[in-house]
């Protein structure tokens, strides 16, 4: 049960939410948007979020499109996860996500609401970033369309009642080969270890992962040393490893040290799959 | 002999499976009156500190805030064992999560919101954050005044200036002695942390106090009795002044046996001036404000002849009970009493002992302290096994416990009070295909690996544990039986229906079974623990139907103008034995006979029984000695796993049970009990584990991060069967068998992956993370 009593809106339009969230952030409130809100609530019931009002995105039809429009894939931010998995647009995208908590719960998360989650994992933010996707974002005077990764800063930055609408990847990258792998301490449901997506474009692999270092990200140079078909398979990944943009993370999930071994050997399925498809 | 009878023996349908099949069944928590408040707990954020104040300024400012308790208005001690336990923390707090204060307030959310504005001021004490360290000599102590707490039984023995709840010893022949002598010895320690009972259910209770000062409580316990007992013992009210009602309960697995949250409520609805008062645990709080399952470390040191017959054992059991010791100083001596599982060992030397730590506290779970101590004992078998170059299966049976043996606390076992556990370790054997490839490469990475454990238990109920059934008759001569054990889950009603419908001889869809509990009119009943109930309430329903046949006797004899000793009963008719045609149904007896002139006589049947264990004795404080559990049931359970070399990951394929209950009452059923047991015992091995910070703050209490297997990832096949010894004092000769499913479960899996991946795997959980990190410092 969440405790505390909160102002609950739903516009109907990307315009009405933003000066909805405005009006009440200038009246000193703590404002929030969601979408799926299975995050809002569990943590709201227990203390470890709280907000004034809440404004649910759900009812902007902008937010809730999954379609292909011309040569772009158009993906709503309020579109939940089982709906990606079920109309498989961006089969990558859809491969990734079906691993995103249980069932029951994917019937409510947004993708939004998954790569804007407080957790560190926003596995769905893998894909989009592997293939260059743009957001459509909402922002106090305008709409506008930006490369995700001029926003991407280990998460995605952007001003105070600002969100993202969409996502639109180029329909080219949506029929490349890739692979997507994700490994859990015990259990299919779970938080990462690790997570490796990858795509092939012409001949290189690009790579993202999840659940190694405290964010989301992809690497160029990893990518480079990976992609290097000069060296042998083993040594690629020992020096991509030395490229990670930060500590690989020890918790009460995974040792760093079984991290890391989860990682080389998931670095080395991708690799092969990957290669294999050539 | 085996009985087959008209419905024992055969998978009656369970009697509450409609309710719960359409999700109509009603919980505690599912009901609501008009003026009910609703009790929310301020729970420590510290594992071990002194509180230094407590400001609840803010929390009054709540809307709906109708009172706050602290614990100063009962600072007092309970426990079930050892009263070392105040409902509410004062000047101390031993565990993250203990409760502090309670708001009672007019919603759950203003409750809830007042109660995070508490501000309580702790001056932090060093933790005790591992049974190891509190055994150690400069541990923090963490009760103070453990000389001076009240003893609930007399089988608990607390150390005053140490950490230790209780120690518990067996000392039975020459230790010492025995282990000079033997040719093989070997040692090995095994340890895992507390973990939850994760039942659907979440504890939940109301409580409200008449103005004519009845206490009226519903709850989902397993112990409405206990509760009475509590509130009479500790509150000084009036036992018969205390009324439980218990609805059916969305599982417990030992969790609900307790008395946690009932004394809250109760002061809670005192501070209301009587109003009833709810208070339901939301997840986090059942998993760690409420009692949790033990930890334990464990050493094993077996002796033997270079052939194999085990002539020595010794066992050191490090229990950690958290904060308090709860059912967990009974666990301490049920693990003393089967030290040495189903073997004959003459020679036994035995310390088990109940340790404080910072933990939260733990009661019984599934099995009492045996599944744990059977993943010692089993993986110890199986490297004693290989060390003596003797099949694991060859060892057991040459060692396996039978009638004219002693069990550790030297009771005499019969052919009636024990099952045959070769019978079950041969039948695993087949179900498992044990001589078939122990383990097998299915590919480069793959390797399909088998387990085998062999385990027993008796049940220590109380040595006065009893039981009552009462039955009563419809209009049209149908019966109702109400009786004070608890439906959970396990099928116990409907067993019970059975064994009345056999000595009936009547069909069992004529019993209605009164599935909630009523302290004000169902007979006392101990508790619905132990898998105690079958046999208690069985032999209580049997005498129950024989009293309610022998008054239906009585009155059909004068419909009939015959003798009783002519009459029998079946097809819900009383008939002649040697003209079975000529009879009267019940609806014309049960109720009185009328005769054609309207005079009646006999007047209504009430079927009365009552059952209560006999010749049970407490232990010696020194040897151990005494007769503590009516019957041992005994079982094997095996498992085969597919591991993957590469990456430690596994698989489990086939999971067998084979469990020696005496006469099986409802096979189905039973055969349900079996796999729901190896679910939770496999979950619990593979997976389940709380994780404390270096401050002994629990990182996992919810579903999030706390994790279990899920459908789909059990087994891939159960294989379950039973051997039917029948035990002469249980109905129709069963033995309990509710909690047996889970016992050997963890140890079958610790020996199968230990042999996929030939290294000792010694702790919980089994994740492929220990398995690759055993592997690397063992340098495989």
């Amino acid at each position: 049960m969440i405790p505390f009593n909160f102002d609950y809106y739903k516009p109907s339009t990307a315009y009405e939410a933003v000066a909805t969230y405005q009006m009440a952030a200038d009246a000193g409130k703590e404002v929030l948007y969601y979408s799926g809100g299975t995050e809002f609530i569990t943590f709201a019931r227990t203390n470890q979020l709280k907000a004034d009002v809440v404004i649910d995105l759900k009812s902007i039809p902008e937010c809730t499109v999954l379609e292909q429009n011309g040569s772009e894939c158009v993906i709503g931010s309020a579109v939940s996860l089982n709906e990606l998995v079920t109309f498989n647009l961006f089969p990558l995208l859809g491969e990734t996500v079906k691993r995103i908590a249980d069932h029951t719960s994917r019937n409510k998360i947004t993708i939004g609401g998954n790569v804007n989650s407080r957790l560190i994992y926003r596995e769905g933010l893998l894909p989009f970033l592997l293939a260059d996707a743009k957001v459509k974002i909402a922002r106090k005077e305008k709409e506008e369309i930006v490369p995700l990764a001029d926003l991407y800063k280990q998460e995605i930055t952007l001003e105070p009642g600002s969100f993202v609408v969409q996502f639109i990847v180029d329909h080219a990258y949506t029929t490349l080969p890739f692979s997507t792998l994700k490994k859990t301490r015990m259990s299919q449901v779970g938080y990462p270890i690790v997570t490796v997506s990858a795509l092939k474009k012409d001949q290189d692999i690009r790579f993202a992962f999840s659940g190694v270092c405290q964010y989301p990200f992809r690497s160029f140079e990893m990518e480079k040393i990976l992609s290097d078909g000069t060296m042998p398979e083993q040594d690629r990944i020992e020096q991509a490893l030395s490229k990670l943009p930060g500590p690989i993370l020890h918790d009460s999930y995974a040792s760093a040290g079984y991290r890391e071994f989860v990682f080389k050997n998931t670095l080395a399925d991708t690799l092969q799959m990957m290669e294999g498809n050539q | 002999m085996k009985y087959y009878g008209t419905t024992v023996g055969k998978s009656e349908q369970r009697v509450d499976v409609v309710g719960k099949a359409t999700g109509k069944v009603k919980y505690v928590g599912d009901y609501h009156v008009p003026g009910l408040l609703h009790a929310k707990l301020v729970t420590s954020t510290e594992a071990h500190a002194w509180i230094k104040s407590i400001d609840t300024t803010k929390a009054w400012e709540v809307p709906g805030v109708r009172a706050i308790v602290l614990g100063d208005a009962f600072p007092y001690h309970i426990g079930p064992i050892l009263a070392d336990r105040p409902p509410l923390a004062f000047k101390k707090v031993r565990y993250y999560g203990e409760p502090i204060a309670i708001i009672v307030a007019d919603s759950e959310h203003q409750g809830k919101l007042a109660a995070s504005l508490v501000e309580v001021e702790y001056e932090p004490l060093p933790v005790v954050n591992s049974v190891k360290q509190a055994f150690g000599p400069d541990a923090p102590i963490i009760h103070e005044d453990l000389g001076n707490y009240t003893k609930i039984i007399s089988n608990v023995y607390p150390v005053p200036g140490t950490n230790i709840g209780s120690h518990i010893k067996i000392r039975k022949g020459d230790f010492a002695t025995a282990w000079a002598a033997c040719e093989e010895t070997i040692s090995a320690t095994y340890s895992f942390n507390l973990s939850d009972h994760a039942a659907m259910e979440t504890r939940s209770t109301s409580v409200e106090i008449n103005p004519d000062g009845k206490v009226v409580v519903h709850s989902c316990t397993q112990s409405p009795y206990t509760i009475k007992k509590v509130l009479n013992q500790f509150f000084n009210i009036e036992v018969g002044d205390v009324v439980v009602h218990v609805p059916v309960v969305g599982g417990a697995f030992g969790g609900k046996g307790t008395v946690q949250l009932e004394p809250l409520a109760y002061l809670a609805s005192k501070a209301v001036g009587g109003k009833m008062v709810k208070l339901q645990y939301e997840r986090e709080e059942d998993m760690i404000t409420a009692p949790c399952h033990i930890g334990v470390d464990m050493t094993i040191k077996l002796g033997a002849t270079k052939e194999g017959e085990i002539l020595a054992g010794q066992y050191t059991f490090l229990i950690d009970a958290g904060a308090y010791t709860d059912q967990a100083a009974g666990i301490t001596r049920a693990m003393a009493l089967d030290c040495t599982g189903p073997y004959h060992i003459p020679h036994v030397w035995c310390d088990s002992y109940c340790m404080y730590t910072n933990h939260p506290f733990a009661t019984s779970f599934r099995g009492y302290g045996h599944p744990e101590l059977t993943f010692g004992i089993e993986r110890t078998m199986d490297k004693f096994a290989k060390q003596l170059k003797i099949d694991p299966v060859v060892l057991r049976l040459k060692n396996a416990i039978k009638p004219g043996h002693t069990s550790p606390t030297q009771s005499i076992l019969t052919a009636h009070n024990i099952g045959d556990a070769a019978k079950c370790i041969e039948r695993a054997k087949e179900l498992i295909e044990w001589d078939q490839n122990k383990e097998t490469l299915v590919d480069e990475n793959i390797v399909r690996s088998k387990g085998i454990s062999l385990f027993w238990k008796t049940s220590t109920t109380a040595t006065n544990a009893q039981a009552g059934v009462v039955l009563t008759f419809e209009a049209d001569g149908t019966l109702n039986l109400n009786c004070a054990a608890i439906e959970l889950g396990q099928g116990t009603k409907t067993v019970l229906a059975q064994i009345v419908a056999e000595k009936l001889q009547m069909n069992i869809n004529d019993i209605h079974v009164n599935m909630e509990v009523n302290t004000q009119y169902d007979p006392h009943q101990w508790r619905t623990v132990a898998s105690s109930t079958t046999f208690l309430a069985g032999r209580a329903a049997l005498l129950a139907a024989e009293d309610a046949i022998r008054q239906l006797k009585k009155t059909a004899a004068i419909a009939l103008q015959c003798s009783e000793e002519d009459l029998e009963v079946g097809g819900s008719r009383v008939y002649i034995k040697s003209n079975p045609q000529h009879a009267i149904p019940f609806k014309d007896v049960s109720y009185g006979y009328k005769f054609p002139n309207g005079h009646a006589v006999g007047g209504q049947v009430v079927g009365v029984g009552t059952y209560i264990q006999k010749h049970l004795t407490p232990m010696d404080k020194e040897t151990g000695f005494g007769d503590v559990g009516p019957w041992w049931s005994v079982g094997a359970q095996a498992i085969e796993v597919e591991w993957n070399k590469r990456d430690c990951t596994y698989k489990m394929l086939r999971a067998v049970t084979v469990l020696d209950g005496g006469t099986i009452l409802n096979p189905r059923a039973a055969e349900q009990q079996m796999r729901g047991g190896m679910f939770l015992g496999l979950s619990w091995a593979s997976t389940e584990s709380f994780v404390f910070d270096e401050s002994a703050i629990t990182q996992n209490p919810n579903f999030r991060n706390y994790q279990m297997i899920r459908f789909g990832e059990q087994p891939t096949e159960y294989l379950v069967d039973f051997v039917e010894t029948p035990a002469a004092d249980g109905p129709y000769g069963a033995r309990g068998i509710g909690e047996y499913g889970v016992i050997g479960a963890a140890a079958a899996l610790g020996n199968s992956l230990s042999r996929a991946a030939d290294v000792e795997l010694d702790h919980l959980p089994l994740i492929p993370e220990l398995i690759w990190q055993t592997k690397k410092e063992s340098g495989r």
